[in-house]
């Protein structure tokens, strides 16, 4: 009894066994959580799968279907890439313009950043959403404060094939609570001396900021911009609530048709497939984003 | 020396609470696994619904546990996230054993084996259906079983501002036909400036195509896309001569409270009616502004009669995963037959299946559910058809292209040749299983 408890100390007295024992909980949780519903969505993208009855192995029928047949797959791809490239860098720049406000350490500094944070936090709910579109309807807020200043007007923002998506854009913009803290954090490192040195050699205010500023701020941009990328890809819950897709599917996100491939239309088979092409997708431009990281990105040391 | 030990000691001990832990969770699961096949009184039931359902539901399985002893577990959800869930549940064999069913699912559901056959228990007595109507214990039946029981049953019909009409002077007669009402839509939208809503989320193709003979079943009916082009037409008229609603106007939307019957600012964006089940009467009239009375007609087409259809507006079904089918039987049996439990679902889930219920509960009826009542026996069952074959898979494909496809006929990007011919090749491809 007592060899058996000793040699079980033993084991578990082993730096690296002790690490692994404490990692088990999320090595397990990726596995159990994450791999292999993974790995099952991607035997399920080969498949003619509806959930209630069983899979049935059709090769590669609902890729090829995806890429030469289904139109929305193709809309709804548009509406996606429009809404990232244009959504994302938007948010930088208002995260990197308040960021560079809130910078300055005043009294009521705190209670700014916590604010402008704020709707990074409740913006992707779908009160949020809801709140949004009623904004945005011909008698909402929005065209009340167009009469205010004499455009009078019942423009029904959300049902032109042109101003719906801009109304998401300016959601996601809204959104640049967690872009602005990390602008903040970094543009806190950026050294004195270095706008010292620029007022000696008699640098102004937008000079200081191309040059000293902007060049020390791009890794974080690089981070940004990646990270808020691959969100961008993956926007659901505005589309799904404010706009369902409508006017005309220009505001149909890839996320929601996916959803109503799966639980809508019962093609769960069909939706795997277009998970994993979403996958590629953000892994590609992802990839690319790196490869153009020597050309722009400035790396001390 | 000491402080091994303790170190020792504390890595058994987080050791032992991890693996307690995961132990834990997974003897909880199965344990609940087992009662539920073990202990004969417990039932679980979804549906899908509004809060109001939801409060009288779970009061009256409250009551059932007080009579029978039975504890029924409830689940409720909206409309879509409904559906996600038993879709999944399903797939694991675990659907609660009473569950809420649609027209547009039963049949999907039954062909896949997801519902219990409820015809043993019906014939041994289980279930009483001698006050249920053959026509509407029929609406339950797929190939050979019945795999629900109508909890109710509805029509979809036409809402109007009776309230504005009245004002105008004009009367609408039930069975209206579809040229009347394109003149008296444009007779109210030249002297209101309100506009019509008939094309409405996809609704109305159900009734163009029932009035034309060319009812889809595992197809389109019809032999060309030119079947389809005078329903296109008659919206591709109506956004031109500007009687009809369109998006630019005002959002089409499946949401009540929403619609430009009774919401908007103006009569610019509003409509004077919209189509929509017989049951929402009560919804309607709750959002419609205060002084506006709306009510109920049939859908105009070319041949009311034909169109005309009484349909179940939900039905209740045993899932072919219960344990217990016996007591799930039973408390089907109660939710379908007793008047007791009728006194507080009242018409919720539409006009109750059971005749005898029905009367018995009409004097506490609100007047809009005694209105949609009258207006289902009165109007619509005197003159109606038999009620159409169940959607095939690939029908709320079909239902979402169309949807579409009045859109761009309503935006002007097509004609109403166009969206025919789209329709009639790319719906047949959905329906088909493409």
């Amino acid at each position: 009894m007592k060899q058996k408890n000793s040699s079980f100390y033993k084991f578990i007295n082993k730096e690296k066994n002790v690490g692994i024992i404490f990692c088990l909980p999320f090595i397990i949780g990726f596995l159990v959580f994450l791999i292999v519903p993974m790995g099952i969505s991607l035997y399920y993208s080969f498949c003619d799968y509806d959930i209630l009855s069983p899979a049935e192995f059709v090769g590669l029928k609902n890729y090829i279907y995806m890429f030469t047949q289904d139109e929305t797959f193709w809309r709804s791809m548009k509406a996606t890439i429009y809404f990232a490239l244009v959504s994302v860098p938007l948010r930088l720049i208002f995260a990197l313009l308040v960021a560079m406000i809130l910078v300055r350490s005043s009294k009521a500094a705190g209670f700014y950043r916590a604010a402008y944070y704020l709707p990074s936090i409740i913006g992707g709910s779908v009160a949020v959403a809801i709140l949004w579109k009623r904004m945005f309807a011909p008698d909402g807020v929005v065209n009340s404060l167009l009469g205010m200043i004499g455009i009078d007007t019942k423009f029904a923002w959300l049902s032109d094939t042109k101003t719906a998506i801009w109304t998401l854009i300016i959601l996601a913009i809204w959104q640049f609570g967690s872009s602005m803290l990390i602008f903040l954090s970094a543009l806190k490192q950026i050294p004195k001396e270095l706008y010292e040195a620029a007022d000696v050699d008699g640098a102004n205010k937008i000079t200081k900021f191309f040059k000293v500023t902007l060049p020390l701020l791009t890794p974080t941009i690089f981070f940004n911009l990646v990270m808020q990328m691959i969100n961008g890809f993956l926007a659901f819950t505005q589309s799904l609530i404010i706009t369902q897709g409508k006017p005309m599917d220009t505001t149909l996100f890839y996320a929601v048709y996916m959803y109503q491939q799966s639980f809508n239309f019962n093609q769960s088979g069909y939706a795997s497939a277009m998970a994993w092409v979403m996958l590629l997708i953000i892994a590609a431009i992802t990839f690319l984003l790196f490869k153009t990281k020597k050309f722009w990105v400035y790396e001390q040391g | 020396m000491k402080n091994k030990y303790l170190k020792k000691a504390a890595v058994l001990a987080m050791t032992g609470i991890i693996a307690a832990g995961s132990l834990a969770a997974c003897g909880s699961d199965k344990k609940d696994e087992s009662a539920n096949a073990e202990n004969a009184k417990e039932l679980s039931m979804a549906w899908w619904g509004n809060q109001v359902r939801n409060e009288r539901t779970q009061q009256v399985l409250d009551k059932y546990k007080e009579e029978t002893g039975v504890t029924v577990k409830g689940q409720f959800f909206q409309w879509d996230d409904y559906w996600s869930k038993m879709a999944t549940s399903a797939a694991g064999k675990k659907m609660p054993d009473i569950i809420q069913m649609d027209m547009s699912y039963i049949k999907q559901y039954a062909d896949k084996g997801q519902l219990l056959d409820l015809t043993p228990y019906i014939e041994d007595g289980t279930l009483e259906t001698s006050e249920i109507t053959e026509d509407v214990l029929n609406m339950g039946k797929v190939e050979d079983g019945i795999y629900g029981i109508a909890s109710g049953t509805s029509s979809s019909c036409m809402f109007y501002n009776k309230t504005l009409l009245d004002e105008l002077g004009i009367t609408i007669e039930d069975n209206m036909s579809l040229d009347d009402f394109v003149a008296i839509s444009k007779e109210v939208y030249e002297k209101s400036g309100y506009r019509a809503n008939l094309y409405h989320y996809g609704l109305y193709m159900d009734m163009y195509a029932r009035a034309n003979d060319i009812q889809a079943t595992d197809k389109l009916g019809g032999d060309s896309a030119e079947d389809y082009v005078p329903y296109f037409q008659t919206l591709e008229d109506g956004i031109k001569e500007g009687w009809h609603i369109s998006p630019s106007q005002a959002a089409d939307t499946a949401s009540v409270e929403e619609d430009p019957m009774v919401y908007g600012s103006s009569p610019e964006n509003m409509t004077w009616c919209t189509i929509n089940g017989s049951a929402q009467l009560t919804a309607y009239q709750a959002a419609a502004p205060e002084g506006t009375d709306i009510d109920l007609t049939t859908i105009p087409t070319t041949d009311p009669a034909k169109s005309n259809y009484v349909k179940p507006s939900m039905y209740f079904s045993v899932s072919a995963d219960t344990k217990n089918p016996e007591e799930a039987v039973k408390l089907l049996n109660y939710l379908s037959n007793s008047t007791d439990a009728y006194d507080i679902l009242l018409a919720e889930r539409g006009i109750p299946a059971s005749g005898k219920v029905t009367e018995a509960i009409m004097p506490k009826l609100s007047q809009e559910e005694q209105e949609n009542a009258e207006f289902i026996n009165d109007v619509i069952t005197p003159n109606s058809s038999p009620m159409p074959p169940f959607p095939v898979e690939g029908s709320s494909q079909a239902q979402d292209l169309l949807r579409k496809l009045e859109e761009k006929v309503k935006y002007g990007e097509y004609t109403a040749q166009e969206a025919a011919g789209e329709y009639f090749t790319e719906a047949n491809k959905m329906l088909a299983g493409e």
